[in-house]
C-alpha cells in the first residue's frame, strides 16, 4: 500500500521554500553582492553586479488561504504563474540614446535612418523605423514621426476612427481611467499601499531615471530604480487572489504625470493602470470575452488606447482601453462554424473571430483572432508596426501581419514549446527560446532559420536583443533560461548566412513523407488571403511558405554563446538590456542589475567583440 | 456481428459497471463514478487490444516500483502487442480451456461474446474471483490498508485521500488475482514474460474496463529468482525495470528455441486456431530474428570513442542499451543532461584507459554518442546519489524539466534519423525523501484518453500539465525518476496538439466528432492499424470509443467458442511470428490521423495512397513470412529430437497441475528446470549477449578495465560471467539449484548496482 514518506530530509544548501512565503508583509531587501562569481566577464569588458533588489512576495490573501494538500501527488492544478517580469519606463524622451543605438561611428551613419533593406528586399517585414520598439523593455519611445509611417491599426475602419477622434481633441490631456484604486471596493484588489511620500518622490524622481513595474506573486510593485531607496516601493498593488502575468507601459502616453499600464491576470481578467492618479479600470472581467489567462500584453505600436492580450487558449485579443466589455461572439463566422472541423485542419489560417474591419466597434474586443488552440506563451511586435510574432506551448512561432490580419510564416520549434521571442532592433531577425534549450534565431527576408543557439542547460524564457551592442551586421542578443544562467551571443550577418547555401530549398522537414504533408497542406490554405484587407497585399511572401518544416540539426548552423553565467540562484523569467546595464529576475523577485562595462564605452563599440565574425562586405544582403 | 454488439453495448454502460449494479453493494460510501469512470462513460465497446483498459496494480507492501513499470510497458502500444501476440494472442486458445479444464485459465469473464449473455457490464465482471486458487482468502493476506498502512484507517476515512480511493477500487473490483499462470498454455516455460503475459491477457479479457489486478504470481516468479526483490523493503523502480527487460529478452529468446516445435503444430493444424488473432496483420513486419522485438524497441546503440593521450589512437566501439541512466544537475533539462551525457570525459588516475595500440594503461579522452536510436528511449533520471559525507544514498531533488516532446543532440554524425522526434509518453515519480523509502506511481498518456495517474490500485485522470509537477525542486518530494519517451512524427505531434487544444476549447461540443469522421470502415479493411499506433492520437479525452472498432470484432470472434472464425487473409501466417513492424509507426500515425480525420478531401488522397502502401506492405510481409517459415521448418527439424523430450514434460506437467493445482508452484518450477535441462543446454552464453544494462557514462569506466576494450560485447560478458554465480547461491526459497542463465540477471544487476552507487 501506499507508503507513506518519512518526514523529507532537505538537501542541505537550499534557500527557503517558495511556495510557503511568509506569513507577514515583509519589505524588499537590496543587498549588494560582490566577487568574481558576481561579474559577466565578456570581449567588450567586465558587467559588475550593482545590486541584487528581492521583492518581497506577499502572504496569501487571508480568504485565499492556500489549501494546504499534504499529498504530494495532488491533482489540483495550481494557477499559472509566470515569475517576476519588469515593465520600464523612463519619462522623459529618451533621444539621446535612440542616436546611439546603432553606434553610428562604427559605420555609415545614416543607416539607422533609412535601412538599406528597404530597398533591397521586397518584403515590407524589413523595418521602415529602425526603432527600437515602442513597447521594448529598454523604454526607447519611439520618434512620433516615425510611427506615422506604418498605417494605424484598423485606419480604414470608420467606427473605430470616431473613437481616435475624440482622443485627439485633447492630445495633452491624457485620459485616465475611472475607478480609483485605493478606495476601490472591488473584491479583485485587496490592498493598495502606497509610499508614505509618494509624492515628494515623483517630484525628487529624475525624468530621466528609471521607474519600473515588476509582479510577484499577487502584488504589483512600482519602483524607482533611480532613487537611493529603490527597496522601497512607490505603490504596492496587492490583488485578492489573481496573479499579474504580464505588463506593458505605453511609451506613446507616457508623461511625468501619467503612465498608462496594461496588466494582464491569471483570471484571465485586464486592467487598465494609471499609478499617478492611482485610478483604475478592469477589463475581461470574470472572463466575459475570454476566460483564459492572459499569457502576455502589449499596447499596439504607436497606439494610445489599444493593446493586445494574448490568452491561453490561444487566442489574440485587441482591447481599447476605453471600452466597456461586451460578451463576445465571435463574428464573421458563416464559413468557420459550418467547417470547424476543416477549419482545424488549415492550420497555417488565423482565425479571425472578429475583425478590427467589424463594424459593431462600441465595445470591446476591438479584433479577436485565434491562431491555435494551444497555449501562446509571449508575442513581440515588429519595430515597424506591421507585424508580431507569437510562440505557443505547441511549439508553433507565427509571424503575423496584424494591419491586414494576415498570417505570414509558421515556423516550428525543434521540439517542445517555445517560451519567448523577441526582434531584432531593425526588425530584420527574429529570434525565439523554448523548451528545446534552443535559442533559434530566424530571418524574415529569407524566411528561413539562420542559426540555432546552444548554451542553456534549461529552457530559455526570455530573449532579448541589446540594441546598444547591435549595429546593421553585428547583433548582441541576450537569453536567461530554468537553469538560471544569462547566456550572451553574438552574431554577424555574414556568419548567419553561411548555412544558407546548403538549404535555401530544399529545406524539408525531417522526413520527406513531412515534407509533401506540409506542402499539401499549406497550399489548402494559402488562398485564405482576406478580401476586406484594406491594403495591398502585392509584397506578401511566396504563398507556399507559409507553414515551414523543422530544420534538421545536420543543416543548421549552431552558434556558441560568447559568455555563460550563472546570475542566480532560482530560474530566470525575464531579462532587460539599459543603457547603463543589464537586468535580470527570476522567478522567486530577485531582480539584479549588472553595470556595463566601465572603460570608454565609446572605444569599446568601435571594435565589434571578439567572437563575432567579421561582417563581410555588403553581405547585409545577400 | 457488429452491428449486433453496436447496439447491444452502448445501451448498457460498461464503463460504470460500479455504478449499477454492484452499487447495491458497496451503497453507502460511494454511489458516486470515481472520476475515473467518469472519464469512461461515455466509452462504446471494449476494444480487443487493450488499449482501453485501466487497470491499477494492487500492492503488496512495497511493491509499487512493479506497479508503476508494468503500468508504463502496459501502455506502450508496440510492447503491449509484442507481449500479448508472442508467442501468439492467447484468446483463441483460451477458448480450449473448457476441454483442458487442467489449465487455471484467466479467471475472471471473458469478454462476453456471441453468447451474448453478459453484456460488457455484467456485474459478474467485478468482484469475481473465479480462478481455482483464489478460493483462498486473497484479502486477509494481503489487504493493503491493513498491512501496509502504517496510518491505519484513519487516513482512508477521507473520501479524497489516496487510501480511501485505493481501497475503492479494490471493493470495486473486478479484482484480477493473478495467482496463476498460463505458461504452458503459451508453450513457455515458466518465466516473468509468462506471468506478464498473463497480466496483460487477463486485463485485456476482462469484461470490465476498470478493475484491479493483483499480479501475485509476477511477484512470487521475481522474488524467487531475484534475491533482491525479497524484502519487502522499498526497490528501485528502474532497477526493475532493467531486470524485468532482461529477463523478457531471455524468456523470448529461450522460447525461441521452443517455438519451433508449435510453428510445427501450427502447419498442421494450427492454422485455424490461430487465425483469429486479433491483430492479424500486424505481426508481419520482418526482423532477423523475430525474438528481439524488445530490442527493437527499447535498445539502441551507443559509440563510444577513446581517444588515447600518448598514442593519438581513437578505438571505437558499439555498445547496446536498454535505457539510458543520466546524472543531473540543479536547475537542468533532460536535453542537458542527454547532452553532459555525451560530453568528452577524461580517462586519468585510476580510470585510466588500457590502450591496445601503445600497450598499457594511458590517459584518454572518451565520449559516447548515441549511433542507433530506440523506438523508446527510457530515460533514467538518476536521482539517488552516493554521497561520500554520508556514506549512503542520498536522493537529489533537483529541479530537472522535461519537455513533452524531444530529439536527442548526442547522436553520433553517422546515426540514423537523428533528428527522431520522441513524445513523453510515461512518467515513473518517486515520492519521498530517500531512496530507501517511498512511493512509487506512474503517470502515463494513453492512447485516447489522455493523461492517467497510476497509482497502485487507483487510476485517475489527470490534466496534462499534471504531467510537470514533476521536476522536482527545493521541497518536493514527488520527482520525475524514469521518463519514456517513444518514436513519434512531426505530423502525430501536430494533429495530437490540435487535438488537445480542441478538447480543452470545447470539450463537450465535439465530443462525437471524432466517431462521425473516423472512416473505420477504411480501418477495418486496411486492417486496423488503429489499435497499434506508435503515439496514439488521443487527446480527446472524452472520446468515445468507436462503435465499428474493429479491433473489438475480432476480439469478439476469438472469444466465442463457436462463431465461424474470420477469414482473413493474414490468417495462420500472421500469429506465428510476432516481431515489431518496422513501419508501424509510422503508418499508424497516418491512421490515427484519419481516426481524427477532419478534412475529407485530404483524407481521401491520402486513403487511396495508404491503401496501395498497405497492399505493397502485406504483400512483402506474405514473402517474408513464407521464408520465415521455411526457415523455420528446417531449424525445427534440427531440434525436433531436443523438443520431443520437454513435450513429455510438458504432459506430465499438465497431468501434475491436474491433480495438485495448489502445489502448482513448486512442481510448475520444477518441471520448468528439468525442462529447461532437457532442452535448453544450447544457450548459455549465447543468451547473454541479449543482457544489457543501463547506460551510464559515469560508470563506464568501471566496467571496462584494463585490457577490455575488446570491441566485443560477448567477451566482455563472459568475462563477468564467471565472478556472478557466487551471489546467487543463497538460492531460491525452494531450494532448487539455480540455474546459470540465472546468473545471467545477476550480471545485469551487477553492473547496475555499480552504477547506482556512483
Amino acid at each position: 500500500m501506499f507508503v507513506l514518506p518519512p518526514p523529507p530530509r532537505y538537501p542541505t544548501g537550499y534557500p527557503g521554500a517558495p511556495g510557503s512565503g511568509p506569513l507577514i508583509e515583509t519589505n524588499n531587501t537590496l543587498t549588494h553582492p560582490t566577487g568574481p562569481e558576481h561579474q559577466l566577464v565578456v570581449g567588450e569588458g567586465t558587467y559588475l553586479l550593482r545590486e541584487d533588489l528581492h521583492l518581497a512576495t506577499p502572504p496569501p490573501h487571508p480568504s485565499e488561504a492556500p489549501i494546504h494538500n499534504p499529498n504530494p501527488l495532488a491533482t489540483t492544478l495550481s494557477p499559472p504563474s509566470s515569475g517576476t517580469k519588469l515593465s520600464l519606463v523612463v519619462l522623459a524622451p529618451r533621444q539621446p540614446s535612440y542616436a546611439r543605438l546603432y553606434k553610428l561611428e562604427t559605420t555609415n551613419s545614416t543607416r539607422s535612418q533609412v535601412p538599406p533593406s528597404i530597398q533591397e528586399s521586397p518584403h515590407e517585414t524589413n523595418s521602415q523605423t529602425s526603432d527600437a520598439g515602442s513597447h521594448s523593455a529598454n523604454g526607447v519611445a519611439p520618434s512620433p514621426l516615425e510611427g506615422l509611417q506604418a498605417p494605424a491599426f484598423g485606419e480604414g475602419n470608420p467606427m473605430l476612427s470616431v473613437i481616435n477622434g475624440k482622443d485627439a481633441k485633447d492630445p495633452l490631456k491624457r485620459r485616465k481611467p475611472k475607478s480609483n484604486i485605493i478606495k476601490s471596493n472591488s473584491s479583485f484588489v485587496s490592498r493598495v499601499i502606497p509610499h508614505e511620500a509618494l509624492s515628494k518622490r515623483l517630484q525628487e524622481h529624475n525624468p530621466n531615471g528609471l521607474f519600473a513595474f515588476a509582479n510577484v506573486n499577487r502584488a504589483l510593485q512600482w519602483l524607482d530604480f533611480s532613487s537611493p531607496t529603490k527597496e522601497e516601493h512607490m505603490t504596492k498593488v496587492l490583488f485578492t487572489k489573481a496573479h499579474a502575468l504580464c505588463h506593458d507601459i505605453n511609451q506613446i502616453t507616457k508623461g511625468p504625470n501619467h503612465i498608462d499600464l496594461v496588466l494582464g491576470f491569471s483570471t484571465g481578467d485586464i486592467i487598465w493602470y494609471e499609478p499617478m492618479s492611482q485610478k483604475y479600470a478592469r477589463m475581461n472581467k470574470n472572463g466575459v470575452i475570454n476566460g483564459s489567462a492572459v499569457s502576455d500584453i502589449r499596447w499596439l505600436p504607436n497606439s494610445e488606447h489599444l493593446f493586445l492580450a494574448s490568452h491561453m487558449d490561444g487566442s489574440l485579443i485587441v482591447y481599447d482601453k476605453e471600452k466597456e466589455d461586451a460578451l463576445f461572439v465571435a463574428e464573421d463566422q458563416a464559413p468557420a462554424t459550418e467547417l470547424a472541423p476543416e477549419e482545424k485542419e488549415q492550420k497555417p489560417s488565423l482565425t479571425i473571430k472578429k475583425s478590427v474591419n467589424s463594424k459593431n466597434q462600441k465595445t470591446n474586443p476591438v479584433s479577436y483572432w485565434k491562431t491555435s488552440n494551444s497555449k501562446i506563451n509571449a508575442f513581440a511586435f515588429s519595430p515597424d508596426g506591421r507585424h508580431f510574432a507569437v510562440v505557443s506551448e505547441d511549439g508553433s512561432f507565427r509571424v503575423i501581419d496584424f494591419l491586414k490580419e494576415q498570417l505570414l510564416h509558421v515556423y516550428t520549434s525543434y521540439y517542445g514549446g517555445m517560451l519567448c521571442v523577441c526582434w531584432s532592433p531593425d526588425g530584420r531577425y527574429i529570434v525565439t527560446g523554448g523548451q528545446d534549450d534552443l535559442v533559434s534565431i530566424w530571418s524574415l527576408e529569407d524566411s528561413m532559420l539562420v542559426a540555432r543557439c546552444q548554451g542553456h542547460n534549461s529552457w530559455v524564457t526570455a530573449v532579448a536583443f541589446d540594441p546598444w551592442r547591435c549595429d546593421e551586421r553585428n547583433y548582441r542578443i541576450g537569453s536567461v533560461g530554468e537553469d538560471c544562467r544569462l547566456l550572451l551571443w553574438d552574431f554577424s550577418v555574414g556568419m548567419l548566412h553561411r548555412p544558407r547555401a546548403a538549404s535555401v530549398r530544399q529545406r524539408g522537414s525531417v522526413t520527406s513523407a513531412t515534407l509533401k504533408m506540409q506542402r499539401s497542406r499549406t497550399e489548402g490554405s494559402t488562398t485564405r488571403l482576406r478580401s476586406n484587407s484594406n491594403l495591398t497585399s502585392g509584397s506578401v511572401v511566396d504563398e507556399e511558405e507559409v507553414v515551414h518544416a523543422v530544420e534538421p540539426r545536420a543543416r543548421t548552423a549552431m552558434l556558441p554563446p560568447v559568455m555563460a553565467k550563472s546570475v542566480d540562484e532560482h530560474p530566470l523569467c525575464w531579462l532587460g538590456f539599459e543603457e547603463d546595464c543589464i537586468i535580470t529576475s527570476c522567478n522567486n523577485g530577485h531582480i539584479r542589475t549588472w553595470d556595463r562595462p566601465k572603460e570608454g564605452a565609446g572605444s569599446d563599440d568601435d571594435t565589434p567583440s571578439t567572437t563575432s565574425v567579421s561582417a563581410s562586405a555588403g553581405a547585409s544582403n545577400a | 456481428m457488429t452491428s449486433f454488439f453496436g447496439r447491444f453495448k452502448p445501451g448498457t454502460n460498461p464503463a460504470s459497471p460500479a455504478s449499477n449494479s454492484p452499487a447495491a453493494k458497496k451503497d453507502p460510501n460511494a454511489p458516486q463514478p470515481t472520476p475515473l469512470e467518469k472519464l469512461l462513460a461515455d466509452a462504446g465497446p471494449i476494444r480487443g487490444d487493450g488499449s482501453d483498459k485501466f487497470f491499477g496494480f494492487e500492492n503488496f507492501g512495497s511493491t509499487c516500483y512493479c506497479n508503476s513499470i508494468i503500468q508504463c510497458l502496459y501502455y506502450s502500444v508496440p510492447f503491449r502487442e509484442q507481449v500479448i501476440n508472442f508467442p501468439f494472442r492467447s484468446p483463441p486458445e483460451a477458448l480450449e480451456r473448457p476441454a483442458d479444464s487442467a489449465l487455471p485459465r484467466i479467471n475472471t469473464d471473458l469478454l462476453p461474446i456471441s453468447n451474448g449473455q453478459n453484456s460488457a457490464l455484467s456485474p459478474k465482471g467485478r468482484n469475481s474471483l473465479s480462478s481455482p486458487t483464489a478460493a483462498s482468502p486473497r484479502k486477509p493476506v494481503i489487504t493493503p490498508g491493513a498491512t501496509t498502512n502504517p496510518q491505519g484507517v484513519k487516513p482512508e476515512d477521507n473520501k479524497d485521500s489516496p487510501e480511501y480511493k485505493k481501497k475503492q477500487a479494490i471493493a470495486a473490483g473486478p479484482v484480477l488475482t493473478m495467482d496463476y499462470e498460463n505458461s504452458k498454455a503459451y508453450g513457455m516455460s515458466e518465466s516473468l514474460f509468462a506471468s506478464l503475459k498473463d497480466i496483460f491477457e487477463a486485463v485485456i479479457a476482462n469484461a470490465s474496463r476498470i478493475g484491479v489486478v493483483s499480479p501475485t504470481r509476477f511477484l512470487e516468479i521475481l522474488r524467487r529468482e531475484n534475491e533482491m526483490f525479497r524484502t519487502p523493503m522499498h526497490q528501485d523502480a528502474h532497477e526493475f525495470l532493467n531486470l524485468l527487460l532482461n529477463e523478457v529478452v531471455e524468456n523470448v529468446e529461450q522460447f525461441s528455441k521452443q517455438r519451433v516445435k508449435e510453428i510445427g503444430d501450427a502447419d498442421s493444424n494450427g492454422l485455424i486456431v490461430n487465425s483469429g488473432a486479433v491483430v492479424p496483420d500486424q505481426k508481419s513486419t520482418v526482423s532477423s530474428h523475430n525474438t528481439g522485438w524488445v530490442h527493437e524497441l527499447f535498445e539502441g546503440t551507443l559509440t563510444s570513442e577513446t581517444r588515447c593521450l600518448t598514442c593519438e589512437n581513437t578505438s571505437q566501439r558499439d555498445e547496446a542499451f536498454l535505457d539510458l541512466s543520466v546524472d543531473l544537475d540543479q536547475h537542468s533539462s533532460v536535453t542537458s543532461c542527454l547532452r553532459k551525457f555525451s560530453e568528452e570525459e577524461m580517462l586519468c588516475e585510476r580510470n585510466k584507459f588500457h590502450c591496445d595500440n601503445c600497450g598499457g594503461l594511458q590517459e584518454a579522452e572518451k565520449r559516447m554518442k548515441i549511433k542507433r536510436l530506440p523506438k523508446i528511449l527510457a530515460l533514467h533520471l538518476k536521482r539517488f546519489k552516493y554521497t561520500e559525507d554520508l556514506q549512503r544514498l542520498q536522493k537529489l531533488f533537483h529541479r530537472v524539466v522535461y519537455p513533452y516532446y524531444l530529439r536527442l543532440f548526442n547522436t553520433t554524425d553517422d546515426a540514423e534519423d537523428p533528428d527522431r522526434l520522441y513524445e513523453l509518453y510515461a512518467v515513473v515519480v518517486h515520492i519521498g525523501g530517500g531512496p530507501y523509502h517511498g512511493h512509487y506511481v506512474s503517470i502515463i498518456k494513453t492512447q485516447d484518453r489522455g493523461w492517467l495517474l497510476f497509482d497502485d490500485e487507483m487510476v485517475e485522470p489527470v490534466d496534462k500539465a499534471y504531467v510537470r509537477n514533476f521536476f522536482g525542486g527545493e521541497n518536493v518530494l514527488a520527482c520525475a525518476y524514469v521518463l519514456f519517451y517513444q518514436e513519434t512524427t512531426y505530423e502525430a505531434m501536430q494533429k495530437e496538439q490540435e487535438a488537445e487544444g480542441l478538447a480543452a476549447e470545447h470539450a463537450t461540443e465535439l465530443n462525437q466528432e471524432p466517431i462521425v469522421a473516423s472512416p473505420h470502415k477504411q480501418n477495418g479493411t486496411a486492417n486496423g492499424h488503429a489499435g497499434h499506433a506508435g503515439h496514439p492520437s488521443h487527446p480527446l479525452q472524452h472520446a468515445t470509443t468507436p462503435l465499428t472498432e474493429p479491433d473489438e470484432q475480432w476480439a469478439s470472434l476469438n472469444h466465442a467458442a463457436t462463431a465461424p472464425l474470420p477469414s482473413h487473409e493474414q490468417n495462420g501466417l500472421g500469429h506465428i511470428v510476432t516481431s515489431i513492424p518496422i513501419l508501424s509507426a509510422k503508418k499508424s500515425n497516418i491512421q490515427s490521423r484519419h481516426e481524427k480525420a477532419e478534412k475529407a478531401k485530404e483524407e481521401k488522397e491520402r486513403k487511396a495512397a495508404e491503401k496501395e502502401l498497405e497492399k505493397q506492405a502485406k504483400h512483402k510481409r506474405k514473402e517474408m513470412e513464407t521464408q520465415r517459415r521455411e526457415n523455420y521448418r528446417k531449424q525445427e527439424e534440427q531440434l525436433r529430437a531436443a523438443l520431443a523430450a520437454s513435450r513429455a514434460t510438458a504432459t506430465e506437467e499438465q497431468k501434475l497441475r491436474r491433480e495438485a493445482p495448489p502445489a502448482e508452484v513448486e512442481i510448475d518450477r520444477q518441471v520448468d528446470k528439468v525442462k529447461e535441462r532437457e532442452n535448453g543446454l544450447g544457450k548459455g552464453g549465447g543468451l547473454s549477449r541479449f543482457r544489457h544494462s543501463s547506460m551510464s557514462l559515469r560508470h563506464k569506466p568501471k566496467f571496462w578495465p584494463g585490457g577490455k576494450d575488446k570491441h566485443d560485447e560477448v567477451k566482455e560478458a563472459e568475462h563477468e560471467m564467471p565472478a556472478t554465480p557466487g551471489m546467487e547461491t543463497d538460492g531460491t526459497p525452494s531450494g532448487t539449484p539455480d540455474k546459470p542463465e540465472k546468473s545471467k540477471n545477476r550480471f545485469s544487476l551487477g553492473r547496475k548496482k555499480s552504477t547506482f552507487h556512483l
